[in-house]
């Protein structure tokens, strides 16, 4: 499946919208996945802040991830599962878009999302207003068609260094990708959640040594998210992961990534103990 | 002058520590006339972090990129740069808003995207003293 609206798009439907408010919508996750990471549950809940914020200012620009203060993780999604996506917006204009949100199964919540802000960029260069509009007209409709997302595999990535506290490893953003088709036709640009959660894996490889006893750890919060600047196909990206003070919970970890001298997009990691849940 | 220091005094502290929480940085580095770009690596992104933090810390409402908009006053865009470069007008203006920035740190000619260069967390503390003095009279 995938395509247009399937490839990187994670809402059926919208269930409840109050223009420039808030918005509620549904999300099920394709049972044919072998997962759903958290990273990805914190995409759709921003894309639907986004759909919110598009369609306040007519279409004519578009928020990109920039920061979010404070992402928890509380637990995973599983496949076949179906997602609740709740935004509030506290702010929306042509500048930017300032929200909060939470995503949920049944009351079980998944991610939240505190203090994200988005800038506006013009729409033109990224995407077709006119198509977003009918996108958006659809979902606040009948809804869109569920189970077209097909997953996304790890990308390449080999570690240039490991310490016991850091490591470094190269990413390789393909050339092509299906997710290119929805972010963004116009201008493909890798998503900063993607790059989240192949960071999370080097970061998870770092503390992992610190429980080798115990019950495996799972990132529990993103925290300090800055996106600097896009991430275009095709480009290398070195993700470096230092050990920080460990918190209450578990380890800390910061993310810098880099392409070359410029530095892309920054992050804090903490770690806590998973809980095994009942199968 | 716009602000006694004796106010600035007073909000610099709590602007500080906000600017150290969005750069990552160590509270004892920033000094009011630091440059934010130049000494903090602060970046556009940055800036707009600041403004929510320091509406969040300080209860106000900041409106977003308004800070050389205000520096322009009532002088017509065309007045204050032509060809991305400010014009003598403009600079007299740009001097005049950002007191607080040292004279060598103004370029001969001034860039007009290069403007953010000029803002230290003196600049964020008028921006903060600016904010609560308009929620007064509103």
């Amino acid at each position: 499946m995938g395509g247009r609206y399937g490839a990187f798009t994670f809402c059926d439907r919208i269930t409840d919208y109050v223009p420039a408010r808030r918005a509620r919508a549904t999300f099920a996750v394709p049972p044919k996945l072998a997962e759903f990471s958290p990273c990805l549950t914190a995409e759709a809940t921003g894309q639907l802040a986004a759909w919110v914020a598009m369609a306040h200012i007519g279409f004519r620009g578009r928020p990109v991830a920039a920061l979010a203060h404070d992402v928890r993780m509380q637990s995973d999604v599983r496949p076949g599962e179906t997602l609740t996506l709740e935004v509030e917006i506290e702010e929306c204009d042509d500048n930017a878009v300032f929200y909060q949100g939470r995503a949920h199964v049944g009351g079980r919540e998944i991610v939240r999302l505190i203090d994200c802000l988005g800038p506006m960029l013009p729409q033109d260069e990224y995407d077709s207003a006119d198509d977003l509009a009918r996108e958006f007209a659809l979902l606040c409709g009948e809804g869109a068609p569920s189970g077209r997302f097909d997953g996304i595999g790890p990308h390449a990535m080999e570690t240039i260094d490991a310490s016991a506290n850091s490591r470094s490893a190269r990413l390789h953003v393909p050339v092509t990708a299906p997710y290119f088709v929805d972010h963004f036709p116009r201008r493909p640009v890798f998503p900063a959640t993607l790059l989240l959660d192949h960071a999370i894996r080097v970061a998870a490889d770092l503390v992992d040594a610190d429980v080798a006893n115990s019950a495996p750890l799972r990132v529990a919060q993103v925290k300090n998210v800055k996106m600097r600047d896009f991430i275009r196909p095709g480009e290398d990206v070195l993700l470096r992961v230092t050990r920080m003070t460990a918190g209450d919970d578990g380890p800390r970890v910061k993310l810098e990534a880099t392409i070359g001298d410029r530095k892309m997009a920054t992050a804090q990691f903490a770690f806590a103990q998973a809980v095994l849940e009942a199968a | 002058m716009e602000f006694s220091q004796q106010q600035i005094d007073a909000v610099f502290p709590k602007v500080a520590e906000v600017i150290a929480d969005a750069l990552g940085c160590d509270v004892a580095d920033v000094k009011l006339d630091s440059s934010l770009i130049d000494d903090l690596d602060a970046e556009s992104i940055d800036f707009l972090d600041l403004v929510f933090r320091l509406e969040r810390a300080f209860k106000v409402k900041i409106p977003r990129g308004k800070i050389v908009e205000d520096a322009r006053g009532d002088l017509a865009e065309a007045d204050f740069e032509q060809k991305g470069i400010v014009t003598e007008a403009g600079m007299q203006r740009l001097r005049s808003f950002l007191s607080e920035v040292p004279a060598d740190r103004f370029n001969s000619p001034q860039k007009a995207a290069d403007i953010p260069r000029l803002f230290t967390p003196k600049t964020f503390c008028k921006v903060v003293l600016r904010a609560q003095k308009t929620a007064q009279v509103a």
